[in-house]
């Protein structure tokens, strides 16, 4: 075993040849390395780069060239220097001193280079020796060892610290063969070179250079690499970046290179940095000042003193910054100083060419692709195209450059309108081609992050993705678009990395319609619909990344509980038939079985069919459900039917099992009974598509036997035997006798109060009328036209609400004709239901008629004749958000009405549990104000007989009384998200906060939000001018609205912050959870409400809920009187 | 001779090695400091196997608390500038450890601590009276109760307050004007021996909080300011975590008398599902739905000493059987939903193990149906 010190020794020892082993980026060596080439005053200087790039050597030296910049060889090697890049340093040097400079590396044509490794510097120092010297993960032997130790050494220590560090390096490491046959050539250059030569390479390779053996000339094999010298930026140069060769922290490094690696002025860099951060930190609103920036200073200086280092590293600072600032809380404070620390310390240098320096980079490469694939250049015409990747290699390889042209945002490429076909993705694409002075422009932006097409895409997207997270991202829809992007531009490595991403945020936070479009997305790449990737590049990441999306989505199943959407239900049985693929169904069953018993009626049906599909549920079971609904109140019996045949449709069809149920119930409906409810279960079976009617009606025929067209006799005969049938009812009917109950359809003779009164002879005065066929007519809205007259009448009254159905089928509707002039007059058809089904059956029909966008038939409703429910609201609201204010002050009447009333109703249940929130409670804190008796109750125990025989009471715990609360009042904040479309939720929030403002201890404010921030507080006392105020529409931007409140939040303390949101947030997490941690720092109490309604089942994100949670947010689904309890127990 | 103590406190566990480090390194030490800050890092992460020389001879230290040494250096040296030091972490992360070890390296005593809850008062951090004695004789110097943080104030010692966001914050604002000023002002003494308890050199505060308990009670800013913060994390190293489990679960089973006899495996397995759950990501990257109750190592501990007394008392099953149970009762504490996110693990991170063919994996993923409801 030889001794290390003999061998560095050795190295740094010859006469001839002064070896500089350097890191690419190191400010103490870039500081010492002109001293040691004025000491040692070299005849040439050699450094560690391919031949091709001697010619560029001038002008990366020249004084005109302000770093950082950076050196490419096409998309081979890539070489970024900046004022602490110790080659730099050398190039400069020799360029004042007139000293020539050889680039001794070996030539890019060289065959060796095929092996194709990124980067020049053999291993990475920091891969290689993630070394335990202090048990930090972001700092390596070279941090250690140099940077931090040498300040304050003379530069020959230094040169000699940074031998023995490659030497250690690349002791016991295997050697790539191409870094051999480099050191060959470069070994090759220091024969040859005459005189005393001083070499600048890494120190890696430095070890290997002054002994061993010398290989031939190069053999030229491959093409010539064009060279571009290219500015630079300090962000780029950030190792976060994703770029090669990266550097952390560069303005860091720039100051102690600034500094000459002096100890004391690294010290006082140091402090600098440190008021920089609290400044910053300042300007984000996070207290912080001199006193903190003392702190930092004085930690990092006695840790380094402790690690006895002459100053304070990187490390040190970095460490001292998050001990004093970050507070602990990574998601509050911590997220601030993060980026504080990013603003400061990475800074935003750009580097610039001199004068006269050739143009280089990627527009001639743009150029060049261009003009091999035949597309058209500058100065050439407007070109259409289309192309199909998959089939045509040429077609591919244009399609990957339009794509990579596009995702460096340059214009050039305009996608086809040839839309995508229906209800699948197309395969090829259509694109318009031209080259405009925006697209030069655009080129020069792009060139910054390559010099190839190739790199300047995988640049840009790479910087698109830290852009978003730095901003706390990615968020789900941006790693969603990142992921194609990166896929259709054939960036392996950040298809890789964008997975991984879609892993963590869609997984975490993604909502079921986001995770669908991810399941979605990866099954294209796993089926290879993105041409220029391989499917097998990926292994198992895609699997996993499945499986991962496929779990989540089983755990936001429970998100879906409340929701009212037809989209949710089918979003969950595409989730569920995904689970069973993924062998989830255990779990699942759980999650299922959890919504048929909790979920609103529309999910409950859903989900009970679902079950039936994935085998949780016996079919029969489910027919007899089915069956049960349709004597529900009407609203559930149409939501629970809706849900069961949005999913479910094609079922009814095909098991007996399941229909007969539900066949036999509908037959053994009185004929009255059966037109009351008619309206509801019409809108129920309105979710199937006309076609699966059309199929349904089929199967209800072929039970019953065909429908006979035919008289079993002739007209006459028949027309006796009726006669002699009422004749006969007529008859038992005088004799009143008890109704049988066996008979299969009662009289309607004792009509219910609801029962239509029409003038004339009335048709439900005959006896069970209405038969099994026509039944199913009338509730799948089908062949109306084979109705009789009076039934005709019901059906054409529900067609002018639902029509005809909308998907598969839809084109045959309208075959009764003449719909649209079936009511030339709104009211007409009001009247018409009304006499039809009666006056509840008409407020509900009115109500989803509104839902249903029919603006003329509520405005022709009696504001006085409504009953008032949250849904006719809710309808009508949803309804008034698009209306001119013409229009609208017709509506006013009727809205006034439901207001006033509702909240009457409302104020009614809650007002008990706000009342007497002032007066005061014993306590045991000192506040000043004793309660004499319950002090003496407590210490009774105390009582002794003094001298005198008197009893004396020793108060060993006193007892004081609470503050009186009536004149402390407290602020409730309610944040309302009016994002998606008017919610219940909504309604309900603005009713509850006007009878909250009439609380006097509260001082109640109401704000809504989307990506908007308005604070309609002024109107909060009045519910109605609340309500028609509110906007609904945009984004969620749930972060904003708590910034907001945090800004008009008085006393911390007695703030209650209460937000009403999906939770769906639009924007960075992180934003979101730094603004709640934010509030709770301060002292707020806040409080998520998924829902505010009665029915408690609410519709929202899980995974952000569960986020917010755990960042101090509790998330809950409440009725308005929990939500008043909860405010009086906080207040109290 | 003192009774044997069901835990000795740290300065008498590790009297000799304390008073060694004190002779062996003769360095600056920061006024009122029994060792210098190196050898207070070295006492609490030891020496790393090497031995340190000293007066009567070298002699190898210990590590008492498994973590990063860059940590302990940074407290250290936020002590060292007279500055408090607050410790937060998940529950189970060995904070109140830590402050124990550092208070007994630096003055000698862990003793002046005082435990926060909601019914902590102003009196337990300033001072109090002993109210016979100030009826009977009025204020004076003799009827005044120092709290242990007044003590230690002007003895220049360590204090340290347990689970500091427990107590309410009017309570903990008293430490602002003590961590500001440095002295605690007694009006009822005025013009008397003591109206003023000036801190001396020496004097520091160890804080530690729990993550879990935010928003319980939360610290107002001008208090956050006067502190360092130190997040203490989950140990990170999976061999070095399943070391501690044994031990400590060993330890705790032997104390009883019995052995302990379950199998490394098992304890592993143990570690394993603790670490997937509290992370909330599987060892193999796979993601796993967090449960919202605390997956410690100290649960880990105790889970295992109880298998272990199982195993050393009833004798029976398969000890791997026993671990479903346990883990539900780990988990299930306040959220019903726990039990499901604990079944969603089952069904995927350990099935997708007993899948790709562990044995013992798939032992434990056939004892799913304890975990049915």
């Amino acid at each position: 075993m030889t001794d290390p010190r003999a061998l560095v020794g050795e190295l740094a020892g010859d006469d001839r040849v002064l070896l500089v082993g350097v890191r690419h980026h190191s400010p103490v060596l870039a500081a010492a390395v002109p001293a040691l080439l004025e000491a040692f005053a070299p005849e040439t200087v050699l450094v560690e780069l391919p031949a091709e790039m001697q010619p560029w050597v001038r002008w990366l030296a020249d004084p005109g060239t302000t770093a950082p910049v950076a050196l490419a060889a096409d998309a081979l090697v890539f070489y970024p220097f900046a004022d602490f890049s110790p080659e730099l340093a050398a190039l400069r040097w020799a360029q004042r001193n007139g000293v020539p400079v050889i680039c001794c590396d070996l030539p890019l044509t060289d065959p060796a280079w095929e092996s194709g490794r990124e980067g020049a510097s053999g291993p990475s120092l920091g891969a290689v020796v993630r070394t335990a010297l202090t048990g930090r993960d972001d700092d390596d032997l070279w941090d250690r060892l140099i940077e931090a130790g040498a300040p304050g050494s003379t530069p020959e220590a230094v040169r000699r610290a940074a031998l023995a560090a490659g030497w250690a390096l690349r002791h016991n490491t295997v050697v790539d063969p191409l870094d051999l046959r480099r050191e060959g050539w470069m070994r090759g250059h220091i024969t040859r070179t005459p005189g005393r030569v001083a070499v600048v390479v890494g120190a890696f390779h430095a070890p290997a250079l002054l002994s061993g053996p010398v290989p031939d000339d190069a053999a030229a094999t491959r093409p010539e690499p064009v060279i571009s010298l290219v500015p630079y930026t300090f962000d780029l140069l950030d190792a976060r970046s994703g770029y090669p060769a990266g550097i952390r922290d560069p303005r860091w490094q720039q100051a102690v290179h600034d500094c000459d690696a002096d100890p004391a002025r690294i010290r006082a860099a140091a402090g600098a940095f440190a008021v920089e951060v609290t400044r910053e930190l300042r300007a984000q609103g996070h207290p912080a000042g001199p006193g903190e920036a003392a702190e930092v200073t004085r930690l990092a200086a006695d840790l380094a003193g402790m690690r006895t280092l002459p100053a304070p590293g990187r490390g040190e600072l970095v460490e001292a910054l998050q001990t004093v600032l970050a507070q602990g809380s990574p998601a509050g404070a911590g997220r601030g100083v993060a980026r504080a620390m990013e603003t400061v310390l990475i800074g935003r240098q750009r580097g610039r060419l001199p004068a006269g320096a050739p143009v280089t980079g990627l527009r001639p490469a743009v150029e060049r692709e261009l003009t091999r694939l035949k597309l058209p250049g500058p100065g050439r015409p407007a070109q259409r195209l289309r192309l199909d990747p998959l089939r045509s290699p040429t077609d591919r390889a244009r399609d990957l450059a339009i794509r990579r042209l596009t995702a460096c945002g340059i214009p050039y490429a305009t996608p086809g309108t040839a839309g995508p076909a229906v209800g699948g993705e197309s395969l090829t694409s259509t694109w318009r081609l031209e080259w405009t002075p925006g697209t030069d422009a655009a080129l020069a932006l792009a060139g910054l992050h390559g010099v190839t097409l190739a790199r300047a895409a995988e640049g840009m997207l790479t910087t698109r993705r830290h852009r978003e997270t730095r901003a706390g991202g990615p968020t789900p829809d941006q790693s969603l678009t990142g992921l194609e992007a990166a896929a259709s531009c054939a960036a392996t490595a950040l298809t890789h990395t964008r997975l991984t991403d879609l892993r963590r945020s869609v997984c975490r936070t993604g909502t079921i319609t986001q995770l669908v479009t991810a399941l979605h997305l990866l099954t294209r790449l796993d089926k290879g619909h993105f041409p220029h990737l391989a499917p097998a590049a990926f292994g198992t990441a895609v699997a996993e990344a499945r499986a991962d999306l496929h779990a989540a989505a089983v755990a936001a199943v429970a998100g879906t509980a409340g929701s009212t959407r037809v989209e949710d239900a089918r979003a969950l049985y595409d989730l569920v038939r995904a689970a069973d693929e993924a062998g989830l169904l255990l779990r699942l069953g759980h999650a299922i079985r959890a919504l048929t018993r909790d979920g609103s009626p529309l999910i409950r049906g859903a989900a009970a069919a679902v079950g039936v599909l994935t085998g949780h549920e016996q079919p029969g079971a489910f027919g007899e459900r089915l069956a049960s609904w349709v004597t529900l109140p009407d609203t559930a019996a149409t939501d629970r039917l809706r849900g069961a045949l949005s999913v479910a449709g094609a079922l009814l069809q095909s098991g007996d099992e399941i229909l007969t149920p539900l066949l036999t119930t509908i037959d053994n409906l009185p004929d009255d009974d059966f037109v009351r409810r008619l309206p509801a279960l019409r809108g129920g079976f309105d979710a199937l598509t006309p076609a699966d009617r059309d199929r349904l009606l089929a199967t209800v025929t072929d039970r019953h036997g065909p429908l006979d067209e035919h008289l079993p006799t002739d007209a006459a005969t028949l027309a006796t035997w009726l006669a002699a049938d009422r004749a006969g009812l007529a008859a038992l009917t005088a004799l009143a006798l008890p109704p049988t109950t066996d008979h299969p359809h009662p009289t309607p003779a004792a009509p219910s109060p609801s029962a239509p009164s029409l003038t004339g002879p009335s048709p439900t005065a005959l006896p069970s009328t209405i038969t099994a066929e026509q039944r199913w007519r009338l509730l799948l809205g089908r062949e109306s036209d084979q109705l009789p007259a009076r039934q005709r009448r019901l059906a054409t009254a529900l067609d002018e609400l639902y029509g005809a159905g909308h998907g598969e089928g839809a084109w045959t509707a309208g075959g009764g004709g003449g719909q649209d002039a079936a009511y030339p007059q709104v009211r007409d058809w009001l009247d018409e239901l009304e006499a039809l089904f009666g006056a509840d059956v008409r407020d509900e029909v009115l109500a989803r008629a509104a839902e249903h966008g029919r603006l003329d038939a509520v405005l022709a409703a009696d504001p006085e004749r409504v009953r008032p429910s949250i849904d006719l609201l809710h309808a009508v609201l949803s309804l008034a958000g698009g209306l001119p204010e013409a229009r609208l002050a017709r509506l006013r009447p009727l809205v006034a009405r439901l207001t006033a009333e509702l909240t009457a109703q409302l104020a009614r249940r809650i007002r008990p549990a706000l009342t007497g929130l002032g007066t005061s409670r014993p306590t045991l804190r000192p506040t000043g104000r004793l309660d004499l008796a319950a002090t003496v109750r407590r210490n009774l125990h105390t009582v002794r007989a003094d001298a005198a025989g008197r009893p004396q009471l020793v108060p060993e715990r006193p007892v004081f009384r609470t503050p009186g609360r009536r004149s402390v009042d407290w602020q409730v904040i309610l944040l309302v998200d009016v994002s998606g479309s008017m919610e219940q939720s909504t309604i309900w929030a603005a009713l509850t906060a006007s009878i909250v403002a009439g609380v006097p201890a509260l001082r109640t404010h109401f704000v809504t939000f989307s990506t908007e921030v308005i604070d309609l507080t002024d109107r909060v006392t009045d519910p109605l001018s609340l309500l028609l105020e509110i906007r609904v529409g945009g984004g969620t931007h749930i972060a904003a609205a708590l910034r907001y409140a945090r800004q008009i939040a008085l006393v911390p303390s007695r703030t209650l912050v209460i937000t009403i949101s999906d939770f769906e947030e639009g924007f960075p997490l992180g934003g979101l959870l730094t603004a709640t941690r934010a509030l709770t720092d301060d002292g707020i109490t806040l409080l998520g409400c998924t829902s505010l309604d009665d029915r408690g089942a609410p519709r929202y994100s899980t995974g952000t809920a569960a986020q917010l949670a755990a960042a101090g947010m509790p998330v809950a689904a409440l009725s308005p009187t929990e939500l008043a309890r909860w405010i009086g127990d906080q207040v109290r | 001779m003192t009774a044997v103590r069901q835990i000795d406190p740290p300065e008498h566990l590790h009297a000799e090695e304390l008073t060694f480090l004190a002779a062996a390194d003769d360095g600056r030490r920061p006024p009122g400091w029994r060792l210098t800050p190196r050898a207070v890092v070295t006492f609490v992460c030891g020496s790393g196997g090497a031995p340190v020389p000293g007066p009567g001879g070298s002699r190898v230290i210990d590590a008492k608390f498994v973590g990063e040494r860059a940590l302990v250096e940074r407290c250290v040296v936020t002590l060292a500038g007279e500055r408090g030091l607050l410790l937060v972490g998940e529950p189970g992360t060995a904070k109140s450890m830590l402050s124990e070890l550092l208070a007994a390296a630096i003055c000698g005593t862990s003793a002046l601590a005082v435990q926060g809850t909601a019914g902590t008062s102003e009196d337990q951090l300033r001072y109090g009276w002993n109210y016979a004695l100030l009826l009977a004789k009025g204020p004076s110097a003799e009827s005044l109760v120092p709290s242990p943080i007044l003590t230690a104030m002007t003895t220049g010692a360590v204090a340290r307050v347990e689970e500091i966001t427990r107590c309410l914050p009017e309570v903990q604002d008293a430490l602002v004007s003590i961590m500001s000023e440095r002295r605690i002002t007694v009006p009822e003494l005025a013009g008397q021996d003591g109206a003023v308890g000036y801190a001396v050199p020496g004097f520091c505060l160890i804080a530690t909080a729990n993550l879990r308990d935010r928003g319980v009670s939360e610290m107002s800013a001008a208090l956050k300011r006067r502190f360092n913060f130190e997040v203490v994390p989950p140990i990170a190293d999976f061999d070095a975590e399943v070391a501690l489990v044994t031990r400590q679960a060993t330890a705790a089973v032997e104390r009883g008398g019995a052995t302990f006899a379950v199998d490394e495996d098992v304890l592993a397995i143990l570690v394993t599902a603790f670490r997937d759950l509290r992370t909330g990501q599987s060892a193999e990257g796979w993601e796993v739905e967090r449960p919202s109750s605390v997956m410690s190592t100290a649960e880990a501990v105790a889970v295992a000493a109880s298998i272990g007394l199982a195993a050393a008392y009833l004798p029976g099953p398969d000890p791997l059987s026993l671990l479903p149970g346990h883990l539900l009762g780990v988990a299930r504490k306040d959220d019903p939903a726990d039990a499901a996110r604990l079944l969603a693990y089952w069904d995927g991170a350990l099935r997708r193990r007993a899948e790709a063919g562990s044995r013992s994996w798939r032992q434990l993923w056939e004892h799913r149906d304890v975990l049915r409801d």
